[in-house]
């Protein structure tokens, strides 16, 4: 009994940090904040020239890419309940984005979003920029969009397909978090241990809040291809035929 | 969202230094802060930060809201390195018949890493607060920070607030019509909300291209030109990164 509520307390303390979503800035030293944004460059760099690319066809992408930055935003600042850890917490919202625009290019909204969060909320941090892009831009976006499209090649429905790539998106930027997390506190610690310490830590959170993210990104795909079918044609999310099925 | 809109203050002498100074200095007091092993210059960093945004006149609700989280955080970091890492015995504590060993070495490491965390939570706050930011991004684009990254920013920042009452509309009507009565009902609300903004973000890049292309817009935005660099700015500037220089190296 002692020992299940010292469990307790422990996960709940160590969950803590997931309120910030991000990893918070000075946390990480020289060397590691320097290594994540090395780690983040190569995406960054496709992504920008990506977006380029597309913007030489359709001028209109930019600004759809920054409208969408600022989606992500609201996304992730609004506090969501989770009962389990009696706090509040809030999705990434780069599922989604990885969906309508292709992960290189939400490796870009990804940037934006956290730039602005670290500049004028300290939700996340300038030097620890490059981990935050790697764990939610670009691991979350991956994730999410090869969920998507695997499902979707399998034949999944665009509810189950969004709901698996939006659970993916959550789960695989927290998982990277606690990497990335337990490689720069460690000290003198083993990594392993530590990275599954803290991994477990943000279960009480991550685990509902990866099925409300999930969700939520089921609820937005299958409410544009209700109400804006045109949309997910023109971002290649479904097929013209499709739609007219 | 009233945290992200807090006017920078424009007579203020601070607000009125050339961003490219204020952006260098504070990056080059950050990788200081950020590369310390110590608690000592962090804390130093975090005052100094905390004095400017006190000078520059943000209300101190405004500042509390701002480090809460990464101060709770450091807090919490701190509390396990002691607790849960180190091997050199402190302390002891009984709680709930349980026996918990503080460690000298862990409270050091927890320390670094805590002040490190307010150190430089405050650097980056206090050059939030007294740069609007798009003289931030300004900056950042003379830094060579790619044009496509600053123009996606420069739209993000344009119609974050348009989105934000957006969707403050939408969530009101929807609490309203007991949206958000009940888990799955909730659940379905939010992402109907964020559905909608998506659609709204689409719309409302159509017509803000149709309008821009129609003034000259050929894919990138223009920025703010920078007035020639002042001696004494820049003199200034050297000299306060020098001092903490070696106040970081002493």
């Amino acid at each position: 009994m002692k020992k299940a509520l010292f469990m307790g307390c422990w996960f709940l303390a160590l969950a803590s940090p997931a309120h910030a979503m991000h990893i918070s800035e000075g946390i990480l030293p020289f060397g590691w904040a320097l290594l994540w944004f090395a780690v983040a460059m190569p995406f960054l760099a496709v992504g920008l020239r990506r977006l380029n690319e597309l913007s030489r066809d359709d001028l209109s992408m930019k600004p759809l890419v920054g409208l969408m930055a600022a989606v992500v935003f609201i996304i992730s600042c609004m506090p969501i309940p989770v009962p389990s850890a009696g706090t509040c917490s809030h999705p990434c919202g780069t599922g989604i984005s990885a969906i309508l625009v292709g992960p290189f290019v939400s490796v870009v909204i990804a940037a934006v979003a956290l730039l602005i969060q670290a500049l004028l909320l300290a939700h996340g941090g300038l030097s620890t920029l490059g981990a935050d892009i790697v764990s939610m831009g670009v691991v979350g976006s991956f994730a999410g969009w090869f969920i998507f499209r695997g499902m979707r090649r399998v034949g999944a429905s665009l509810a189950v397909a969004g709901f698996l790539a939006g659970l993916a998106a959550d789960w695989a930027t927290y998982l990277a978090t606690s990497g990335v997390l337990a490689a720069g506190v460690r000290g003198s610690e083993p990594f392993i241990p530590l990275f599954l310490k803290i991994a477990v830590a943000f279960i009480p959170t991550q685990l509902p809040l990866g099925v409300l993210e999930g969700a939520m990104t089921a609820g937005m795909v299958v409410l544009l291809s209700r109400k804006r079918p045109d949309l997910l044609v023109k971002m290649r999310v479904l097929r013209p035929e499709e739609v007219a099925a | 969202m009233h945290r992200l809109s807090h006017p920078t203050l424009i007579a203020h002498p601070v607000t009125l230094l050339d961003p490219r100074v204020k952006l260098l200095s504070a990056l080059a007091l950050l990788v200081m802060v950020v590369s310390c092993t110590g608690v000592a210059f962090p804390l130093l960093a975090a005052a100094l930060g905390l004095a400017l945004c006190l000078w520059l006149g943000v209300p101190a609700r405004l500042i509390l809201v701002r480090f809460a989280e990464p101060l709770f955080i450091a807090a919490v970091v701190l509390l396990l390195k002691t607790f849960f890492s180190g091997t050199d015995p402190l302390f002891t504590l009984h709680p709930f018949g349980l026996e918990i060993v503080a460690h000298r070495d862990g409270l050091a490491e927890g320390g670094a890493i805590a002040a490190r965390i307010a150190g430089a939570v405050a650097v980056v706050a206090a050059v939030g607060f007294a740069t609007p930011f798009t003289d931030l991004m300004a900056a950042l684009s003379w830094l060579r920070v790619p044009q496509g990254l600053i123009d996606v920013a420069l739209f993000a920042w344009r119609y974050l607030f348009v989105l934000f009452d957006d969707a403050q509309v939408v969530y009101a009507a929807q609490r309203n019509r007991l949206g958000y009565a009940g888990f799955r009902r909730g659940l379905r609300s939010f992402g109907m909300l964020a559905g909608a903004l998506v659609i709204k973000a689409f719309d409302t890049s159509q017509t803000i291209t149709t309008a821009m292309v129609q003034r000259g817009y050929d894919g990138n935005l223009p920025l703010l030109k920078h007035r020639p660099f002042r001696t004494g700015e820049v003199a200034a500037s050297v000299l306060f990164v020098a001092a903490m220089g070696m106040l970081r190296w002493l």
